[in-house]
């Protein structure tokens, strides 16, 4: 992994079906369209090689794009639990109240 | 002067000032560049095929280091 650091390793990777694969995976093979209807030509018939192509090229970095948020979101959990655990001073438990003990008493008025 | 001059020099050696859209020939739609074709579909394919490796590489991996494997 080149711009993704070696701790993302630890992680489960994302699957090959991804959100951010399918969307970038989507808006390539609407670039090639785009491409076709510029041209004047069949928007789905023409430059097949073309659309797969570059639906291939948005899934690739969807999928890599994936990872890198996986691990980005993992970073900052780790992080905050780190920092909760050093410092259970700033984080009391708060005392339960039931529903019963805070709920007035209900004097309808009708 | 010397910007005017400046100005008309850039126009010969600039080529985004104007353009010259006459090709020699219509691109030819019947004829496809099977060459072009088949690079395109082959490049697509190893897209893919390094895409799978790298995600089984990865749940390997990922397996690895949590000790599941």
């Amino acid at each position: 992994m080149g711009l993704i650091p070696d701790d993302a390793k630890s992680i489960p990777p994302p699957g090959i079906v991804n959100r951010n694969s399918m969307w970038l995976g989507t808006a390539g093979w609407l670039t090639a369209m785009l491409q076709n209807a510029i041209n004047h030509r069949p928007p789905l018939r023409a430059g097949v090689h073309r659309q797969v192509l570059l639906a291939t090229v948005g899934w690739f970095l969807g999928y890599h794009l994936t990872k890198y948020e996986n691990y980005c979101y993992a970073k900052h959990d780790r992080d905050m639990h780190e920092y909760i655990r050093l410092h259970p001073e700033e984080f009391p438990e708060k005392e339960k109240k039931t529903f019963a003990e805070i709920v007035e008493p209900f004097y309808p008025v009708r | 002067m010397t910007f005017n001059w400046l100005l008309s020099s850039a126009a010969l050696v600039s080529r985004v000032g104007s353009r010259s859209v006459f090709t020699s020939s219509k691109p030819d739609t019947a004829n496809p560049n099977w060459v072009r074709v088949g690079l395109t579909f082959g490049s697509a394919a190893f897209l893919w095929g390094l895409l799978f490796k790298q995600h089984s590489a990865d749940v390997h991996e990922s397996n690895v280091r949590n000790g599941l494997e």
